[in-house]
This record gives structure tokens, C-alpha cells and sequence, in this order.
């Protein structure tokens, strides 16, 4: 029997719009999970993605990626090619597991409430492969690591991380619960895939995969590589989904979604990725700064988009240009010093060749950052380890849940203030580490003014005392489990200010 | 005698500390519990006094923290004089 080409019945077999009789269409798609009632049904029938695929061919496509990505990792599984991996690097794909397996598969929820409360045939047929597709991640991105237990019994955080309150966590949870788990489908679209996806991570799992296999670690640039395929598919709903809004006069609600998921991406990929790429990276594996990779692909990316769709930067893009500089490197500096409350090795990344890298690429930074490493430097040569340790918490921003680091703005004459910028709403004080988490916060006051803070929680007497014995325990680390210095110190002490 | 949380910088760093105090302390404990998280740990000793400032206004050191006007979550910054 011969069979009809894709083009012939894609379109007839695509388009299952219904035509409501016994329901409103409001009930069928409450605003509340949907989002779509600023533009009418019919506006919504000209949503059509990019990229076309039937079942059959996603089938096939899948099971091509799973058989190749699967059997590398049972021959790897039989090598010593772990073992062999750069400390920088494990914790790079240890950190990327605990943060990144659970959000994959609870990306599925949001693909689903698209696949349900998207307002086009077209885009709930596009989303339900979108769901498959980060099913997927999130069961591949836990059976990799847990098959590196014996290895790595952190790995087990692929899994674990998103059960505890532990501070990363409660950053990721919180920003991915505003991005697609407790979100409406039009936002998702414009959040998750336009913004998160299509501008950040699809770029980023390119460098990943690549790096990977630079530093030797086959079997994650084959998993990484996998997911990212999948990824610049189902991130294309972002655009027909603004396009829609644009021709429907909605430009400044697209906008507004745009302009306040950019800045919390921005917020967690220096966390992530800034750490990653400018500190745990093997040096002779770096292949460019964060900063540049930023610049190059984020900025650039972001660029053609705004272009494309008559969009405008967001206000606050200086500020953003201007953290490149410095945002990181002060979280870094905080992440390293609270190493024993994060389940990775945090990579100090500050042997002498190291500092000259970082010097390189960032003209200041022994200047702004550098001296602060030499403090440290001085307490790990003299053996007062416990000197480079915390005794208390870093204040959270209510926003973005990270340390606020706004002191490191003024240190590089980007803020003039280093005070956290403050909004009291229904009696309750809050406090924000930038301009831009204030202003997400204020926009919609109701969406956020419930969650707490770990500041909050300790406040509150949730973590008490609020010693770092009770915090640690309520992070859910166990002495084994906590981090420790990467290199066990070895850019310190090493004279020829080598890695070790 | 109240519990007093703060959120407070010493100049130089770049973390914003949780430093619990009591509102019935001196300014000049208060600094020092500031200090004792980052002088020798992150930012240089130096041979100077250290001083508080709250809202632009430096404080005096003997004065309690809680009669000095310095509220729950508010910003203080230590720094050397």
C-alpha cells in the first residue's frame, strides 16, 4: 500500500479543533490554566510550529537516540573513564544531575497543561510530544548517574536533591514552580520555551556536550547531546506563541513574561553554568569565558529574536550586561566558602594559571575578587580550614533564593549601594538582591509573597538553631554527602600553583 | 532583651551576612560579631578600629544596638575607620 508523504495528512490530522456544544469554551480552557483569553479562538487557529514530525518519525528518532546514548553508556559503565574525569568536572556533572534530573521531568507537567490548555490544535499536538520528550530526560538523566553509585554515591541526588529543602533547591524548585509547574500554558510557552529553553539551555547543552567530550567524559556528551536534539524541538512553541500575541495587538503582555523568566534564567545559569564554565572546567578544557559564551550565544540569540519579533530588550538589560563582569564570581566566591551545604565538590578554580585565565578574561578580577582568594589562600597554606568555613547564613534574596551578593556591584563600581533593596507587602518585609528580582516580585505581589526564604525559615524557628549542624541536616547532607573542596586544596598548596 | 536579626555587610565583602543579635548589645559587640565572619576569612586584617554604619549615620560603639534605631532585617555595615 503505498504511503502518503508527512505534507499530505499532516495538516487534517494535526487540526483535531472541536467545535463545543455541551461546554463553553471558557470551561474547557479556564484562564487560569490556560492564559490564552487575551487573543480570540480564532486568532489562535494561525499558531503553526516551525518544525513538523508524525509519530511515527518521532518514534523512530527516539528509539535511534535512546539504542545509541545507551549503549555507550554500557560500554563506558565496563572503562575506568570516570575515574579518570578532572574532580572540576565530576562536580560539574554531579551538581548538573541534582539540579536538572527532577526539573527535566517536572518539565513534563508543563509540556502536559499545554498539551491540554493550549489553545491550538497544533500547539497541544506540538506539546504532547514536548511531554514525551522531557519524560525522557528526566528517567535518562537519573539512570545515568545512578549508574555511577559505586562511583559516585551522590549520584543519587539526580534523584534525592528535589525531596530536601536544601538552599540550591529551594532556588531551582522555586524558579521552575513559577516557569511551567504552577504556570498557564501561554506563559509556559513564552517562560519555559522561548525564554529559558530556546535562549539559554539549548545554547548551553551545545557547549556542554561539546566540553564533555573534550574533557573525556563520553558518556555524558552523548546523554547531554541526546536531550539537546529533543530540546530545539519542542522549544520552538515559544515562537508561533508570541507571534500569535504580536498579531493579536498583545505584544506588551508577551513582553512583560519575557522580560521578568529572562532575568530569573539569567540568575540561575551564573549559578549553574557561570561556576561550571569559569571555575570547574579543567583549564586546558575551557574553551571560552562564561562571559563570552554569554555574549557570543545568549546575547546574540536574544538579540535576533527581539529582532524578529519587533520585541524590545528588556529594561533592565544594562544591569544584565554589566553582571557578566562580576555576578558569578561573587556567587562562586560564596558557593566555595558554603561547599559542606551544596552535594558537589565545589571547584575553587584559583591555582595560579587559573588566576591568570581569570585575570585574562576578566581585566579586574585580582583586583575585585582576587584578594579575597588571597585571604583564604593564606588560611588553607597556614592549615586553618575551619577559617574558610561558615558559622552563619548568607541573606537570601525573596526572589531569586540566591545569596545576595550586591556588595561585589559596588566593588566593581556597577551599584553605588550594597544595602538589598527592600518592598514591604501585607506587613512582611522583603528583601532582593537586584533591581530586577524587586521589580518581578512587585509586578505581581500575590504569586510570591507566600514562599519562604531558608531566611524566612530560620526566622520563623522552621530551622532551629539555626547553627549549621541543624542546617545541614535540614538541607538533607550527610557528613558523607557534603562538599568538600574539589582538589583538596591542592591550588593552595602546590608551590608551581598547579591543580594537583 | 529581644532577638535582633540583621542583615549586615563588612565593607569589602561581598556577602550579606544573618547576624543574630541581641537588641540589648553594644554597637561595638555588634561590629565585632560582624567582623568575626569575615576579617581573616575573606577580607584582610587590618590595624584599625571598626565601626558600624546604619542608614548613612555611623553609630556609637556604646551605645545598645536596639536604642540606636536599628530595626529587624535591617542593613548595618561594619567597615575599618
Amino acid at each position: 500500500m503505498p504511503k502518503l508523504s508527512r505534507s499530505d495528512w499532516y495538516d487534517l490530522a494535526r487540526d483535531t479543533n472541536w467545535t463545543f456544544r455541551y461546554v463553553t469554551e471558557e470551561e474547557v480552557f479556564p484562564e487560569e490554566l490556560s492564559g490564552t483569553h487575551r487573543v480570540s479562538t480564532d486568532g489562535w487557529l494561525k499558531w503553526d510550529e516551525p518544525y513538523k514530525i508524525g509519530y511515527r518519525e518521532y518514534v523512530h528518532n527516539q528509539v535511534t537516540k535512546d539504542t545509541t546514548t545507551y549503549s555507550l553508556k554500557n560500554a563506558i559503565g565496563r572503562s575506568k573513564l570516570f575515574d579518570q574525569l578532572d574532580p572540576g568536572w565530576k562536580s560539574v556533572i554531579v551538581a548538573h544531575y541534582g539540579a536538572i534530573s527532577m526539573p527535566e521531568y517536572l518539565a513534563s507537567i508543563g509540556e502536559a497543561r499545554m498539551g491540554r490548555f493550549g489553545r491550538a490544535a497544533a500547539w497541544r499536538n506540538t506539546a504532547t510530544f514536548g511531554t514525551l520528550d522531557e519524560i525522557r530526560h528526566g528517567q535518562i538523566q537519573t539512570f545515568f548517574p545512578y549508574g555511577l553509585l559505586d562511583k559516585e554515591p551522590r549520584g543519587d541526588w539526580a534523584l534525592k536533591a528535589f525531596h530536601t529543602n536544601n538552599w540550591i533547591v529551594l532556588a531551582v524548585r522555586y524558579l521552575f514552580d513559577d516557569m511551567f509547574v504552577a504556570n498557564d500554558a501561554l506563559s509556559i510557552a513564552l517562560q519555559l520555551t522561548f525564554t529559558l529553553e530556546t535562549g539559554f539551555t539549548n545554547l548551553q547543552f551545545l557547549g556542554m556536550a561539546a566540553d564533555a567530550i573534550d574533557v573525556g567524559d563520553l558518556e555524558f556528551g552523548a546523554l547531554i547531546s541526546s536531550i539537546q536534539t529533543d530540546e530545539a524541538r519542542h522549544a520552538q512553541q515559544g515562537e508561533p506563541t508570541i507571534k500569535v500575541l504580536i498579531e493579536n495587538g498583545e505584544k506588551e503582555w508577551g513582553q512583560f513574561l519575557i522580560d521578568h523568566m529572562f532575568w530569573r534564567s539569567w540568575r540561575i545559569f551564573a549559578l549553574l553554568t557561570g561556576l561550571s564554565m569559569d571555575y570547574y572546567t579543567p583549564l586546558e578544557s575551557r574553551r571560552m569565558s562564561f562571559k563570552e559564551f554569554i555574549e557570543d550565544w545568549v546575547v546574540k540569540q536574544f538579540a535576533d529574536q527581539f529582532r524578529d519579533y519587533g520585541l524590545d530588550f528588556p529594561w533592565y538589560w544594562d544591569e544584565f550586561i554589566n553582571e557578566l563582569t562580576w555576578y558569578h564570581h561573587a556567587i562562586h566566591l560564596g558557593v566555595w566558602n558554603y561547599r559542606p551545604t551544596v552535594w558537589w565538590n565545589p571547584d575553587a578554580g584559583v591555582s595560579e594559571a587559573e588566576r591568570l585565565w581569570l585575570e585574562e578574561k576578566y581585566p579586574g578580577w585580582n583586583r575585585d575578587f582576587g584578594r579575597h582568594w588571597d585571604v583564604i589562600t593564606e588560611n588553607v597554606r597556614n592549615g586553618d580550614i575551619a577559617a574558610t568555613l561558615p558559622e552563619t547564613l548568607p541573606i537570601t534574596c525573596n526572589l531569586c533564593q540566591l545569596p545576595i551578593v550586591r556588595a561585589a556591584g559596588v566593588i566593581v563600581g556597577a551599584h553605588t549601594d550594597p544595602a538589598p533593596l527592600t518592598h514591604v507587602h501585607n506587613g512582611r518585609k522583603y528583601l532582593f538582591c537586584s533591581e530586577p528580582c524587586r521589580w518581578i516580585f512587585t509586578q505581581r505581589p500575590d504569586r510570591f509573597a507566600g514562599h519562604q526564604s531558608l531566611i524566612d525559615r530560620v526566622l520563623s524557628g522552621e530551622i532551629s538553631p539555626p547553627d549549621l549542624g541543624t542546617v545541614l541536616e535540614y538541607f538533607g547532607l550527610s557528613p558523607e554527602e557534603q562538599g568538600q573542596d574539589a582538589d583538596n586544596y591542592a591550588w593552595a598548596l602546590n608551590g608551581n600553583g598547579t591543580k594537583g | 532583651m529581644a532577638l535582633l536579626p540583621l542583615t549586615a555587610l563588612f565593607e569589602g565583602d561581598v556577602l550579606e551576612l544573618l547576624i543574630p543579635v541581641d537588641d540589648g548589645d553594644t554597637v561595638e559587640a555588634v561590629t565585632g560579631a560582624i567582623a568575626h565572619h569575615v576579617v581573616g576569612r575573606r577580607v584582610a586584617k587590618r590595624d584599625a578600629p571598626i565601626r558600624l554604619r546604619h542608614h548613612g549615620n555611623v553609630l556609637d560603639p556604646q551605645v545598645t544596638i536596639g536604642s540606636a534605631g536599628v530595626g529587624p532585617l535591617d542593613h548595618v555595615e561594619a567597615f575599618y575607620a
